[in-house]
């Protein structure tokens, strides 16, 4: 077993995907207590859409459809930020006029330019053994800014999800800090469909997220929890794949929803 | 800046028109509030009154008219942010918070921007100041628990606590009993008043609901954008 991993991680693609994981699991899973704390699940749910029109806007335009992805679904989030605010629209709400027309744009985009629908499709696949070292150290430096919006605005976080009418009437920024947090939640989303694809990116972001607000008693120990339930999932999909040839993404996906299982049975509803 | 320790009234509204967008929701409002008073403003849904707490509060501005909260005009921010820093606020409750967060922790919370804020962490002192506040309504025992297990009324005392934290010479309730059976919004505004008597602050409420006029030593009607003495409504 030892030879084969130390032979596995001589390839440096594995090396970058294991790390990327790892760094993934461990920061990315914080995203989740904001988006579930935020009630922003249908939200993720649309950015998920929006990465397929972003990826048949690549691929028609020539580029490549994860940087598509990338670019509209970071875009979409601060858009979609904006304008729950200023039109007084609800999360659902904008979340199914996003959804709903990017969908539709992109089978339009697809049947206009002639591009073939299942190349846009790899995007709900995601392959992170693709993965470049430039790749890894984006996740490396995304991960350390995320820690550092924690680290630095862990009090006003708490504000804003705990009640946003009275961080305002403390002073707080409060349409500022929702409209970063939208984006950052773009950059995640866009981060990990990437690396698991867009069916599974739920398995990295929400489900951690999800599973430490059963246990947690406290701010600080959901985003503990929430970040170490992402590193089991990413670590321990990545070392079933290896040991059994699994897709890597569907093996995070599978440990990621088994230990949110676990915390339905060990814990009561605290709703 | 104006001091305040020696300015009376606590709030002064003089003819001031507020609203949204094209939407006039407050029209020629005059409204003055002595120092130690408890006031409760009532009306409908819609009627204007959570309008008139965040042109207290500073939150929007008056399209007319003239608001000097604790003894300073709220016409710039500068102004409003250092009229913010003395008042408490007293939300409605949530029906739900999603948020973990322990019942002390969320006191402190209240402090925010009067000693600590981004970058400058909170101090032993402000954990202390938490914990006096949650004795004083009551919640001291719980100060460990998980926000989301308690009940609304709880939750409440909670916010009681947190609207405190800051020693605000104002305090400002909108629709604290919301949500909560008859019993506990009896409760809760006996705790108001009690709270009051004891601690000389001055506080507005406003509520949709109707109690009994013992509880405040001032009753005012807001119908249509302007504020009637009790009684006076149509």
């Amino acid at each position: 077993m030892i030879e084969r991993l130390a032979l596995a991680f001589s390839i440096p693609v594995i090396r970058y995907a294991f790390f990327g994981m790892l760094v993934a699991g461990g920061t990315l899973s914080l995203l989740g207590v904001i988006i579930v704390s935020l009630h922003l699940t249908a939200i993720r749910f649309t950015l998920m859409h929006v990465g397929l029109l972003g990826a048949a806007a690549g691929l028609s335009l020539g580029y490549s459809p994860t940087l598509g992805a990338f670019i509209l679904v970071i875009g979409t989030s601060v858009v979609m930020g904006r304008l729950g605010k200023e039109k007084s629209l609800s999360a659902s709400s904008v979340s199914g006029l996003f959804m709903t027309g990017s969908l539709a744009g992109a089978f339009l985009l697809l049947a206009a330019t002639g591009v073939p629908a299942m190349n846009v499709f790899d995007i709900f696949a995601g392959n992170i053994l693709l993965m470049t070292k430039g790749d890894l150290i984006f996740i490396i430096v995304l991960g350390i800014g995320i820690l550092g919006v924690f680290w630095v605005a862990y009090r006003e976080l708490q504000l804003v999800l705990l009640d946003k009418d009275l961080a305002r009437s403390l002073g707080l920024p409060v349409d500022a800090i929702v409209t970063g947090m939208f984006l950052l939640l773009g950059i995640g989303v866009a981060t990990a469909l990437r690396l698991v694809g867009a069916l599974l990116v739920d398995a990295i972001i929400l489900l951690p997220g999800i599973a430490a607000l059963r246990f947690a008693r406290n701010f600080g120990m959901a985003l503990f929890l929430s970040a170490l339930f992402g590193v089991l999932a990413c670590t321990g999909g990545f070392f079933l794949s290896l040991f059994f040839n699994l897709p890597l993404g569907a093996s995070a996906a599978m440990v990621s929803t088994l230990i949110l299982a676990m915390s339905v049975l060990m814990k009561r509803t605290i709703h | 800046m104006t001091n305040i320790e020696n300015q009376q009234p606590v709030v002064t509204l003089t003819q001031v028109a507020a609203g949204y967008g094209a939407a006039l929701v407050l029209d020629t409002v005059s409204l003055s509030v002595e120092k130690g008073e408890l006031i409760g403003i009532s009306g409908r849904n819609g009627s204007g009154k959570s309008t008139l707490i965040k042109l207290i509060l500073g939150e929007i501005e008056a399209r007319q008219g003239l608001v000097e909260v604790l003894g300073t005009p709220m016409d710039t921010q500068a102004n409003r942010r250092s009229v913010q820093l003395n008042i408490g606020y007293l939300a409605q409750s949530q029906r739900d918070p999603s948020i973990a967060i322990s019942v002390e922790e969320s006191v402190l919370l209240g402090r925010w921007g009067s000693n600590f804020a981004w970058m400058k962490r909170s101090t032993g002192h402000d954990r202390k100041i938490a914990r006096e506040k949650l004795e004083l309504v009551g919640m001291a025992s719980l100060a460990r628990r998980d926000i989301r297990t308690l009940s609304g009324g709880q939750r409440q005392r909670v916010s009681l606590a947190r609207a405190l934290v800051r020693q605000p010479k104002l305090v400002l309730m909108d629709e604290p009993t919301t949500y909560l059976d008859a019993e506990t919004k009896e409760d809760l505004m006996q705790s108001i008043y009690s709270l009051h008597a004891e601690l000389g602050i001055t506080m507005i409420v406003v509520t949709h609901e109707t109690f009994s006029s013992e509880f405040f030593d001032r009753m005012l009607f807001i119908q249509d954008g302007t504020l009637l003495p009790m009684g006076a409504s149509s």
